[in-house]
């Protein structure tokens, strides 16, 4: 067990000025689950692969517990990983998939045939054992990796993406045998993903990363109720944020008409008198008089119903994603009676309401 | 108490039957003139092929006059006189094929190995090793496949009498090996390449060192390419003549085309023709019976790495 801290860890590609990792502080406390989340090509499998001894560090250091790992080849440094395409050995069978490292580290065949029974009793494996890996389904396959990963008792588990070659339902399981096998063990971990239901589930901390730069690092209830800048308010939630814009005039900000009052502490961080209010669309209530919209297209989703309305309200999009709506997003009572074409009148919850400066796209004060 | 219902009868549903051969997409059957010429160039390529082969089937058990009136006739006089294999066992003796089979057994079988033994560490390196330079060098190997090495035959048969290596099997082994390096190792840096990064990286993490993971993980990977090499080499250097006819000046080094080729000269002025076919069929027969028992290996392992 360890903790595993990043220090100023800076990684650059070939034919690429800008860093794809850049300047990233980052502590992970002792048997911490720890989620990298962004979009792709953020730089999160750098991060991870850097700590796993499979891609150079340009600058700043790498360390797992006291010891500096930055110059150590992999086999040194006391982890195991979990590859997105498990990267099974495809000539071997299952026993001796799970029982690689340890031969190669040459342990006695007692001992060896003793640890990997035990992975395999705690995966439910012992029945394939024999097995070579092209027999195996996907979610086995998943577990023989997984197998290869705990029979070595390593310091630091490393997870590219395991789960995305799942379907959806075993996906779901996989999360959260994933999850609680790791609390079990209690070794500090370090899990990518690009999916952010897997994010919020699993980890103790969230990191998201955005073109190699760390935006945030927190809980998942601390990331969504207080992010900490325009992109992850947009990039974490889904359907994500409603990003409005608007002027401050005075004490207060304008949204439909609708006054959202700012405080002493807000007023003084702004850098101009441009603000954006974020609303989610569970932040939305249904009034007389508000932000006018048009329901344009209604998902229902049984327990919730989501309703994607046009109004005159501009919106931004900090994820820069083309195919982002620019429409507001409100959540209602699944089963509610709205069609498209309606129209309705909206205002913020005063409770719901996340305030950024627009120049810098940093959250403003509570 | 319990009401039994009066039994309806179920109405009889006909077995459903399935179509012998499920209809193809729309579109893709349609006889166009240019499927139509290709189709009949390949049937007729095949027919040839297969009635030159059936030519030298039955000419193998014909007298020389059967040959030359009835060429395309099924052999009788050898079988009338009751000795059908006469043509064989006279070209099994009188062209030392006895000798030369082993001899050419012998040396395709170690030159292809050590082609193997020698090409794969090196396509190893070249694809996976990320070593500077490495496309350069792949580039080079394979401008070696470029060089018909009848243009070399020359020189390198002076520089090999300078070292005492003609007229000796183990410099044509050495010859051997060293011409069929290019063709070897283009072939195989396909093959490791074709093989995905994360098991060097899974065995790396598993703490194997480079040479342990390139003799457990990735040669047994590459097993194909390494079968599909070594049978593409043994076809190769079992049918090679001309080689073998400017190294080889004694009998007892003799291969098998070697041998085949002084035996045409004295079988053709006995006309000895019946006899002289028969070597031929020793000679190609042992090939063609491997291809054919191989042959969707070979492309299989051809065509692998060509996609993805």
């Amino acid at each position: 067990m360890a903790t595993v801290t990043y220090d100023s860890t800076t990684r650059y590609y070939a034919g690429n000025p800008q860093p794809a990792v850049d300047n990233l502080d980052l502590e992970v406390a002792d048997g911490e689950f720890l989620v990298l989340v962004g979009p792709s090509g953020c730089g999160k499998s750098t991060t991870l692969r850097m700590l796993a001894g499979l891609e150079g560090v340009d600058g700043g250091a790498i360390r797992i517990g006291s010891r500096d790992v930055t110059n150590l080849p992999p086999k040194d440094r006391d982890i195991a990983m979990v590859f997105q395409n498990y990267a099974l050995y495809p000539h071997m069978t299952v026993a001796e998939n799970i029982g690689f490292h340890l031969k190669i580290s040459k342990m006695a065949k007692s001992e060896r045939e003793e640890r990997i029974k035990e992975a395999a009793e705690l995966l439910d494996l012992t029945p394939y054992l024999d097995r070579k890996p092209a027999k195996l389904s996907g979610g086995q396959r998943q577990r023989v990796a997984m197998g290869r990963a705990i029979v070595r008792r390593p310091q630091v588990f490393c997870m590219d993406e395991p789960l995305s070659n799942l379907d959806a339902k075993l996906r779901v399981q996989t999360r959260t045998q994933i999850a609680s096998l790791q609390r079990r063990l209690g070794v500090t971990t370090i899990y990518v993903t690009h999916d952010q239901v897997e994010a919020m589930t699993m980890g103790d901390r969230v990191a998201v990363l955005k073109d190699g730069v760390l935006q945030q690092c927190d809980t998942p209830v601390g990331l969504f109720g207080r992010p900490a800048n325009l992109f992850v308010a947009g990039f974490i939630g889904s359907p994500a944020m409603n990003l409005i814009p608007s002027t401050v005039i005075g004490e207060s900000a304008t949204v439909g008409g609708r006054p959202i009052p700012l405080t002493r502490a807000q007023r003084a961080e702004l850098t101009s008198d441009k603000v954006v209010v974020g609303v989610r669309p569970e932040g939305w209530t249904i009034v007389a008089e508000g932000i006018d919209a048009t329901v344009d297209v209604v998902e229902e989703l049984g327990s919730d119903q989501y309703l994607y309305c046009s109004a005159t309200t501009p919106q931004i999009d900090p994820t820069d994603s083309p195919d982002a709506p620019h429409a507001i997003t409100v959540r209602t009572p699944g089963m509610s009676p709205w069609r498209p074409g309606e129209k309705l009148a909206l205002a913020p919850h005063p409770g719901a309401v996340h305030l950024f400066d627009a120049v810098t796209g940093e959250r403003l004060p509570d | 108490m319990t009401v039994t219902a009066p039994r309806v009868p179920k109405p009889t549903v006909p077995p459903r039957v399935a179509p012998r051969r499920p209809r193809p997409a729309p579109g893709s059957r349609g006889l166009s003139p240019l499927r139509l010429l290709g189709m009949a160039f390949v049937w007729l390529f095949t027919a040839f092929n297969i009635l030159v082969l059936y030519w030298l089937l039955t000419a193998t058990f014909k007298t020389p006059i059967e040959i030359f009136t009835k060429p395309f006739a099924l052999p009788y006089q050898w079988f009338e006189r009751g000795d059908p294999f006469r043509n064989i066992i006279y070209a099994w003796s009188n062209a030392g094929f006895g000798r030369a089979f082993l001899v050419t057994v012998v040396l395709v079988a170690v030159s292809s190995v050590a082609i193997v033994l020698v090409s794969a560490p090196a396509a190893y390196a070249l694809t996976r090793l990320g070593v500077r330079g490495s496309n350069g060098l792949t580039n080079f190997i394979a401008i070696g496949m470029g060089i018909p090495f009848q243009t070399v035959v020359i020189p390198l048969f002076i520089g090999m009498a300078k070292l005492n290596l003609t007229n000796s099997l183990f410099g044509m082994f050495l010859v051997y090996v060293a011409l069929s390096i290019p063709f070897t190792v283009f072939l195989l840096t396909g093959f490791f390449r074709s093989l995905p990064d994360e098991l060097e990286e899974a065995a790396s993490i598993d703490g194997a060192s480079p040479l342990r993971t390139f003799f457990s993980i990735m040669l047994p990977l590459a097993r194909g390419g390494l079968i599909t090499a070594l049978i593409l080499n043994a076809i190769g250097l079992w049918n090679e003549t001309l080689l073998a006819l400017v190294f080889l000046n004694e009998n007892a080094n003799f291969t098998l085309a070697r041998a085949l080729f002084s035996f045409y000269g004295a079988a053709s002025y006995q006309s000895e023709y019946g006899g002289l076919i028969a070597g031929v069929a020793i000679v190609v027969l042992p090939m063609l019976v491997l291809y054919v028992l191989l042959a969707r290996r070979i492309i299989t392992g051809l065509t692998l790495g060509a996609g993805k």
